[in-house]
């Protein structure tokens, strides 16, 4: 059931208002899941006042953000909680008018489609918008209330998102490269722009076609056209390359062990130097490494592939924080149809309730209490990971699962007459 | 004749030149140590019972320096563990030095500063460096000052490069030696003997820099301080071989002996010790050999008598200074003034408020209102709301 955008939106807000105005403020804001070193509001702050008191905010090791970042916040600083409420508001919208043109689409593409035997439920016309599961996701509220700048970068990916499906190439380059310039992994989310766009404009994705290449081309410029024009006028802002270390540098070398819920912190924190070049580039790889196999895989299915991507990166990333997660969350919605394929859902479901509730005790039990130590916490984290991980797979097996059935119907039947079952090798 | 008076004479002022050069000599030596106050700070790092060696090492060495002089108030005696009181001792309220029960170096009258959990690198460090709160009472201090001669002894299990403290923590050869460097710059010792009976104990002297300290150890790198003998009655070996030569030593001496240092670079050679004692001279600025034993492991004073009365009932004068030109009158400085504190203090940082720079506004928002037209074109404005 759709409600309407507008009640949820005032529902949302007012939950948001409540919570900040409410001592839980500060304890959520200091909570490492929710917050990572690149994202905390405490380090924007911090950089603000550096840059009052005359000295850059990229020195030491405090402020990891963009410099855009610190012209926006120069303004809003006093107005914070309005911008982040507003940034998620602007998330949901978009990702709400998203999913409601990619719907109108598929519609329009299954009413072409000639099978033998669909299934009667073509039940896409069920689906939830993913406004209300973005902003009632609790992951999504206590990223609000912390004030995480991860806010921000959500909404700039869902505008991407909104402008890719609406099929403007500029819009989608430009917001592509502001999500990147923000925290680089984005970058993935450029094969199945490329590819929807294509898509959308009836090019063939041939690599002998010409037509291809020239379109890929003329998407890398703008795309990288914006990046450095973007880079540049960071420069002219403070009128130093100080921040190219700090926050690329920062995103890729891992500098900060600070255990968050990503795999980084403990597999860092004891390994000896000597190896740490190696297993960081390995690292580093596995968020870039799914790319191009799944663009393979899934190049009829560019959406699905975007959320992929996105769970994809909000898993390997160096400081994931529960707002990345969110985001991907939001889409689970669109997808709602797969519901009869999946097999895991009690599973995973389970698993992350009890990790997302295991990870304060077992954070008190090792800081506070001390009768714990970093390998429970980790071992939880570990656990929250492979819950996700295995719920993406348990979504791409579905949606494989669904479009072989669309090929080949549903009730499969051997060549003597018996039922056959599906195995997925 | 005057030839036997010429030499009689010659003879006699030769004689007189020799002499004076003896008693020069002598009293050269007399002077030469240059200290005037003993401490010993001995330090036994392991615990539990079977251990039980290690206190006894301590005990021993305690019980020489007490015996050639050294008062309990310049002893800092640190035992990790209580082996006197120990419920697996069967003859309690003593530790054993010598297999069929010799010799008890417990006795009545040991004070232990630092006992069982006290026993720790950091208190240990603060010992040495004299950074302890101001509530630790005179007994755990290490009150030496720059004309000290200190005795550290150091004796547990070690590797190489560290000392283990109670079987959780460890000192480091780099730690101790800056800890030396740190008594060193603030005077705390004229002369200091470090003396360490533990596996690979040399590694532990390796790393010193500080002038001043002489080190010997029971054992190189790579090697292993082995103990003596086992007691079958208490059931535990009561010593280590390197310190039960140098108890054995140490026995012979007396405070008037004569002993230096070449002699106690001796004991223990490699046939009876089985590993190779070592020892580190170079950072000392005396010739090892003019060094007495009583130097370090005694409190020996000399006493000068003289027949002379110095009168001490005049008081003494203060001698005014008169400056050089009459008229200019020194300021009295104090500590206090020579900075303006209180302005310094109440100064506020000035605010400067940063702005953007108006070339980044202008550009940034240049680039925004092209993108929007590109993308949407004026007249199309009214379709997208």
């Amino acid at each position: 059931m759709a409600a309407p955008l507008t009640l949820l939106l005032v529902l949302a807000v007012t939950i948001r208002a409540a919570l900040f105005r409410s001592s839980l403020a500060e304890l959520i804001a200091e909570r490492v899941e929710v917050v990572s070193p690149i994202t905390a509001w405490k380090r924007v702050v911090e950089g603000l006042a550096l840059l009052d008191l005359g000295v850059s905010p990229y020195s030491g090791d405090v402020f990891h953000e963009t410099p855009l970042i610190i012209y926006l916040f120069h303004f809003v600083v006093d107005y914070a909680e309005i911008t982040f409420m507003l940034a998620d508001v602007i998330t949901a919208v978009a990702l709400y008018m998203a999913v409601k043109d990619y719907n109108k689409q598929v519609f329009r593409k299954q009413k072409f489609a000639l099978e033998a035997d669909r299934y009667p439920l073509d039940c896409l016309e069920l689906i939830r918008s993913p406004k209300e599961i973005y902003l009632l996701n609790p992951f999504t509220i206590l990223s609000c209330v912390a004030k995480s700048t991860c806010g921000l970068n959500n909404a700039v990916v869902a505008l991407f998102i909104f402008s890719t499906i609406k099929g403007n190439t500029l819009l989608s380059a430009i917001f592509l490269c502001l999500a990147t310039y923000q925290s680089i992994y984005p970058l993935t989310l450029c094969a199945p722009a490329m590819l929807y766009l294509m898509q959308r404009q009836y090019i063939p994705v041939n690599f002998r076609r010409a037509s291809f290449w020239w379109f890929i081309a003329q998407y890398l410029f703008m795309y990288l056209g914006s990046l450095f024009v973007l880079i540049c006028l960071s420069f002219f802002l403070l009128g130093s390359w100080d921040y190219m270390p700090s926050v690329y540098g920062f995103i890729l070398s891992v500098p900060d062990l600070t255990p968050n819920i990503g795999l980084f912190w403990y597999f860092f924190a004891e390994m000896f130097e000597h190896f740490r070049l190696f297993f960081l580039c390995v690292f580093q790889i596995n968020v870039f490494f799914y790319t191009i196999p799944l663009s393979v895989k899934l190049k009829e299915h560019p959406v699905f592939l975007i959320f992929m991507q996105l769970a994809v990166i909000s898993i390997f990333k160096s400081y994931p924080t529960v707002g990345d997660i969110a985001l991907y969350m939001a889409f689970l919605p669109v997808w709602s149809h797969l519901y009869r394929f999946l097999r895991n859902t009690f599973l995973v479901s389970c698993v992350l309730l009890a990790c997302s509730t295991l990870f304060p005790v077992l954070w008190h039990l090792w800081i506070y209490a001390g009768s714990a130590n970093s390998n429970f916490y980790y071992a939880i984290t570990l656990l929250f990971n492979v819950a996700q991980i295995l719920l993406v797979s348990d979504y791409f097996y579905a949606f494989l699962r669904r479009e072989h059935h669309l090929t080949y119907g549903l009730y499969l039947k051997r060549k003597d007459g018996s039922e056959a079952t599906l195995v997925l090798k | 004749f005057t030839l036997s008076i010429y030499l009689s004479i010659y003879l006699s002022i030769y004689l007189s030149i020799y002499l004076s050069v003896c008693l020069s000599d002598s009293a050269g030596q007399f002077f030469s140590s240059g200290h005037t106050n003993n401490w010993a700070v001995l330090v036994c790092t392991s615990r539990f019972w079977f251990n039980y060696r290690h206190v006894a090492n301590t005990l021993s060495v305690y019980r020489s320096v007490k015996r050639l002089g050294i008062p309990d108030s310049h002893i800092v005696l640190m035992l990790a563990d209580d082996m006197a009181c120990n419920h697996r001792n069967p003859k309690p309220a003593t530790v054993f030095s010598h297999k069929n029960m010799e010799l008890n170096v417990y006795g009545d009258d040991v004070e232990v500063d630092y006992r069982g959990y006290e026993v720790t690198v950091e208190n240990f460090l603060r010992v040495l460096t004299g950074r302890l709160p101001p509530s630790t009472p005179r007994s755990k201090r290490l009150l030496s000052d720059d004309r000290s001669n200190i005795l550290i002894y150091l004796t547990g299990h070690g590797g190489n490069g560290f000392l283990k403290f109670q079987d959780s923590e460890e000192i480091s050869n780099v730690e101790l030696a800056d800890a030396f460097e740190q008594m060193w710059q603030k005077r705390r010792y004229n002369e200091l003997l470090f003396i360490i009976d533990t596996c690979q104990g040399a590694s532990m002297y390796e790393r010193f820099y500080s002038p001043n300290l002489m080190a010997l150890a029971s054992s190189q790198v790579g090697e292993d301080s082995l103990s003596h003998q086992p007691d079958l009655a208490i059931g535990v070996h009561l010593m280590d071989r390197y310190t039960f030569y140098l108890l054995e030593f140490l026995e012979d001496i007396h405070p008037a002996s004569k002993a230096n240092m070449n002699d106690l670079f001796k004991v223990c050679p490699k046939s009876q010790c089985v590993s190779t004692p070592g020892h580190r001279t170079d950072l000392f600025l005396r010739d090892p050999g003019s060094v007495l034993i009583t130097d370090f492991f005694g409190s020996v004073r000399k006493v000068e008598i003289t027949t002379e009365a110095i009168d001490l009932t005049d008081p003494i004068k203060e001698v005014e200074e008169r400056p050089a030109n009459g008229d200019v009158h020194k300021e009295m400085h104090s500590y206090v003034d020579q900075l303006p504190v209180s302005e310094i203090i109440h100064q506020k940082p000035k605010q400067k408020d940063w702005h953007p720079p108006d070339g980044f506004i202008l550009g940034l928002w240049t680039l925004i209102l092209l993108v929007f037209f590109q993308t949407y074109g004026v007249k199309h404005l009214r379709h997208i709301f």
